[in-house]
């Protein structure tokens, strides 16, 4: 007879040496793990209320304007230096991570400083409606401007060349200026645009490529090699701010007044490559995060929104009770915070992801968190964990919008599909939302 | 503009990048066709060919299904792969001649033949204070007795030391451990009591009255007790909360289990049924009629993921049923001196203790269906002299049976029924205080709801089934044609459109073209309407059985007009027949 008792040995179930990590075994034979599945679950549905419950994304407040802040601008190379100027002609660098100002002009324009921007080598442009351009230095604690540049209109945004010692500004028309000299080298404008110009960019791969968006419901693209408008597209809503892809050169995302974020392939302008829905009014700012895998958008309807490329629907929410109308809004350098300036003369510090914990994180933590993430990602369509991974608190105002703005929209498209019933327009295949924006494309 | 438009082109987004590195081997080539790579040589775990979603029209959604299945496709093979993890082997008992039985070999052999250690296992513990009955904790460190007359004790078995004895001086029924050995629940006389590790009485759960059986289900941090009342009672050991409470309308009830798997709770009554409980359900989930009398013992085979259930009734049948479908016993066969205590070990052996002596059955034959009640092959026997014989219960991870008899515990070598391999995750015998502490807030962390609670714990995270109210002839209680397209449910667009996923999930095979079921519209259009109605039914009775020559008549002339139509489309579908040889005999 051949018997053989189950025996452990000990040792090797038991550290060696005091001191040892205790040996671990493993039985992935799924009858010794009972109920996998719902364990899991309970896992995902604690990872998603956790990471509601630590959803705290306010940062910091810095305040110093007087009136509501318009534009706001990060010198590149610096994860900390940020200009911000606002309605009343104010005009501050600051510094983050101390949060403190490295510049205070308190009336650096006559009226609203319209924009900002920083050159390469760091010197900072301003641009106001009182039709000046004012070079600042940083480096000298004197509040005057080292230049001024003046103009003809008033300005309403201005944006430096990626390389060379050169810069645009947006009036009723695009001029490119000369570091060195007082007047503008070039004025760019399509044929046959009248109207004033909202603002204007210049592409960071193809660095001679500028973009403007204008109130006359236009996107256009310049090369100032050419030295003229390349193409243009009439929409059916003007834009109010735009914002070249860090990553992708050919992608642009435009914020329009029809509460509803654009991205664009410059490539093929007939249709945007993507529709971002959340706001309920006009989108007023945009900017995309160095990764170009996300990017922060703030609206007239006093929330700052954080979209995922590619994902036109549910953005993270942000907003607090005395944040006003957002009029600017930045992703930080490190792609790690968010900056969001608004009507009420504040500029706010939030977290790009809300439930982020600051300070080091641990390669245990980490694993844990990344851990959490894919639980959410996979349990996300069990309903009770996607009914918490979803939901976001919004203010009753934007909640009682976003609820009209649903009942109306359904209205309308019932109405469409009735009044497509009953006419010859029925015949013909529904148009599809995308392909409504763009009315024409003119070069 | 167009260098820039250039540029971009070279820099597709990397998914979109087309592969162009297909390499040539034209020698490898060549050969292929005539050759094929030994199986030493071929790759383990080759990557999966899944294309399973060509036919999903979106993109990103089919990326994300595609990487899905690969993900868990890889998953799975790696799972066989992690064999190599099971380092211990089971133990054995093989006759190696022909006129060797397994059953005729007896504990003194077995202990000679286990190696110095494993024989430890080999105990007998001399107790007064009546028939004792036992329990492991889940890793098998730890043993609980408890004396009918009130001896209780918790100790670790393996080193021996002695955690806490008590004298409780009442009635003492059963006894279990809650998550682990810290703390321990005990049912006396009146009342169900909770004990930590020192024998320090911590609760008294005066809403289990009178209790007779507790089980702890272990995910779901709930302690389940039964009494004499009938009442199935569940207490959240988490929260302290009584969860909910059962009548069974059986009355007292002695025999109870859980389900290692679904966490349900089998109870055997006094009127032979044997009912299975969830929390969520105030009925049983299943009730069946399994003894002819009083049911004694149920247990529930963890080694198949909850799929046999044994039960002893007092007419000395014992019974192994199947779970999935429960119309008759698997196998039945009486047991040798009345009333049997069952228990399935970890590897499907059955423990059947009975009489004077606990008999022990190994997997395969209790399950086979057999006609007559003959006994499946006895696999160990060993006689106890000390009757009754109240509990037996198998040490996890270890091949010992213990058995609570009259006179104490004995406990006994079983070769090769205990699981070799433990995973630290879940239970380990080893673990130090501290690991001990971690897994209990993990567990705590990981508590499932008893909601949760299912015949089937495999529902939750699986796709609903289809919804049977079809949109199909109305919505919103109007005909489809009024409803606009923009107010009709997704699916019933994507109908509209062509663009539903009408793929089968099902088996392609089991369905023949003749027992087609009929669409929705079709069993609408070949309805009979107005056979029902009363008068109808009258007067069709009234004609039952009435043989009325003109009906007939007309009934054959239909009949023979309805012959010639169908030769007259014969002809018109097939053409003129050509003339054969054989038109000549035909009738004219």
């Amino acid at each position: 007879m051949k018997i053989r008792v189950l025996q452990h040995d000990p040792a090797t179930h038991l550290p060696q040496r005091p001191g040892d990590p205790t040996p671990v075994s493993r039985n992935l034979n799924p009858l010794m793990h009972p109920f996998a599945r719902v364990r899991e679950r309970t896992r995902a549905l604690n990872a998603a209320k956790m990471d509601r419950m630590f959803s705290k994304p306010f940062i910091a407040s810095l305040e110093g304007h007087v009136d509501a802040v318009e534009v706001m601008a990060k010198q590149p190379g610096s994860l900390t230096t940020v200009a911000s100027g606002s309605w009343d002609g104010g005009l501050i660098v600051h510094h983050l991570a101390r949060r403190s100002q490295l510049l205070h002009v308190p009336h650096a324009h006559k009226g609203k400083v319209s924009g900002v921007c920083f050159s390469r080598e760091g010197r900072l442009f301003s641009c106001g409606v009182d039709r000046n351009v004012k070079l600042w230095d940083l480096e000298s604690s004197d509040t005057q401007p080292v230049t001024v540049f003046s103009g003809k209109s008033a300005f309403n945004s201005i944006d430096h060349h990626n390389s060379d010692p050169l810069f645009a500004t947006a009036s009723n028309l695009v001029q490119i200026w000369d570091e060195t000299k007082s007047l503008p080298v070039s004025n760019l404008t399509f044929p046959t645009s009248t109207e004033t110009i909202t603002s204007v960019r210049f592409n960071f791969a193809e660095t001679s490529v500028l973009a403007s968006v204008g109130s006359d419901r236009t996107f256009t693209l310049y090369d100032i090699r050419t030295g003229k408008a390349e193409r243009r597209v009439v929409m059916q809503m003007s834009s109010n701010a735009l914002s070249w892809s860090p990553t992708f050169p050919t992608t642009v995302l435009l914020a329009s007044e029809d509460h509803n974020l654009y991205t664009f392939d410059i490539r093929h302008l007939a249709t945007p490559s993507q529709i971002y829905k959340g706001h309920v009014a006009a989108v007023m700012a945009c900017d995309w995060a160095p990764t170009g895998l996300e990017f922060v958008s703030g609206g007239w309807d006093r929330t700052v929104r954080i979209w995922k490329e590619g994902q036109g629907h549910s953005p993270e929410v942000y907003h607090t009770k005395r944040m006003q109308r957002v009029s600017s809004a930045l992703f930080t350098a490190d792609a790690r915070f968010v900056l969001s300036g608004s009507d009420d003369g504040n500029v706010r510090v939030w977290k790009a992801k809300a439930s982020e914990r600051l300070g080091v994180i641990g390669g245990r933590e980490r694993a844990a968190i990344e851990y959490r993430e894919s639980l959410k990602m996979r349990w996300k369509i069990d309903p009770e964990v996607g009914r918490v991974v979803r939901s976001r608190h919004l203010p009753q105002p934007v909640y009682q919008a976003s609820k009209l703005k649903r009942t109306m929209l359904e209205a309308q498209r019932v109405k469409e599909d009735r009044r497509r019933k009953h006419t010859r327009v029925g015949l013909e295949k529904p148009k599809a939302e995308r392909k409504k924006l763009v009315i024409t494309e003119q070069t | 503009m167009d260098s820039l438009i250039a540029k971009a082109d070279a820099l597709q987004p990397h998914p979109k990048r087309r592969k162009t590195s297909h390499s040539h081997d034209n020698t490898q080539d060549s050969l292929k066709k005539h050759t094929s790579v030994p199986k030493s040589l071929r790759d383990k775990n080759p990557q999966p060919n899944v294309l399973p979603y060509k036919h999903i029209a979106n993109k990103k959604l089919r990326t994300e299904l595609t990487r899905n299945a690969a993900h868990s496709a890889r998953a799975k093979a790696l799972l066989d792969d992690a064999e190599m993890l099971l380092t211990e082997d089971a133990g054995v008992m093989q006759p190696e001649g022909e006129l060797e039985r397994t059953w005729r070999v007896s504990q003194s052999e077995i202990e000679v033949d286990a190696g110095q250690d494993a024989a430890r296992g080999r105990r007998e513990w001399k107790l007064d204070g009546g028939p004792y009955r036992s329990r492991y904790t889940r890793n098998g460190r730890h043993l609980a007795l408890a004396g009918n007359s009130g001896h209780v004790a918790t100790f670790d078995w393996l080193t021996g030391t002695l955690h806490a004895e008590l004298q409780l001086q009442e009635t003492c029924r059963d006894v279990t451990f809650l998550h682990d050995d810290s703390h321990f629940a005990v049912a006396q006389k009146k009342y169900v009591f909770i004990y930590d590790r020192d024998g320090v009485e911590l609760h008294c759960l005066k809403a289990h009255i009178e209790p007779t059986r507790l089980e702890f289900l272990p995910y779901h941090w709930l302690l389940a007790s039964i009494g004499n009342a009938g009442y199935l009672k569940y207490q959240d050991t988490s929260t302290g909360q009584l969860l909910v409470e059962h009548r069974t309308k059986f009355g007292s009830c002695s025999a109870m289990a859980q389900n290692l798997h679904n966490a349900v709770i089998h109870l055997g009554h006094q009127n032979g049924c044997v009912t299975l409980w969830t929390p969520n359900l105030p009925h049983p989930a299943v009730q069946l009629l399994a003894h002819l009398g009083p049911v004694s013992s149920v247990a529930v085979d963890p080694s198949t993921g909850g799929r046999y259930m044994a039960t002893a009734g007092r007419d000395g049948v014992v019974k192994v049923w199947d779970c999935r479908n429960w119309k008759g016993a698997v196998r039945e066969w009486s047991a040798r001196g009345g009333t049997a205590e069952l228990e399935w070990s970890a590897r499907g052996a059955l423990a059947v203790a009975s009489g004077g002596t606990a008999n022990v059955y190994t997997a395969p034959t209790i399950q086979q269906p057999m006609l007559n009640s003959a006994q499946p092959p006895l696999y160990l026997t060993h006689p106890i002299p000390h009757r009754p014989l109240v509990s037996v219960r198998f040490a996890p991870f270890r091949d010992i049976l213990t058995i609570g008899h009259g006179a104490g515990l004995s406990s006994i070598l079983v070769p090769g029924v205990g699981e070799p391999n433990f995973d630290s995750t879940e239970a380990d015998p080893f673990e130090n205080p501290k690991a001990r502490r971690e897994k209990e807030v993990k567990a705590l962390l990981d508590k499932i709801q008893p909601d949760m609670i299912t015949l089937d714990p495999e529902f939750v995270g699986s796709l609903a089934p289809p919804s049977k109210l079809s949109t199909k002839t109305t919505f919103d209680g109007k005909p489809a044609g009024e409803v606009t397209f923009a107010r009709l449910p997704r699916l019933e667009r994507l109908r509209v459109q062509g663009r539903a996923d009408e793929t089968d999930v099902g088996d392609p095979d089991d369905t023949s073209p003749h027992e087609r079921k009929r669409t929705q519209e079709e069993k609408e259009r070949k309805k009979m309407r107005g056979k029902g109605k009363s008068v109808k039914r009258f007067l069709r009775k009234q004609r039952k059985n009435v043989i009325d020559p003109t009906a007939v008549a007309i009934r054959a002339k239909l009949e023979r007009q309805r012959e010639e139509r169908r030769a007259l489309a014969k002809v018109t579908t097939d053409g003129p027949r050509k003339p054969s040889a054989l038109d000549r005999f035909a009738s004219k």
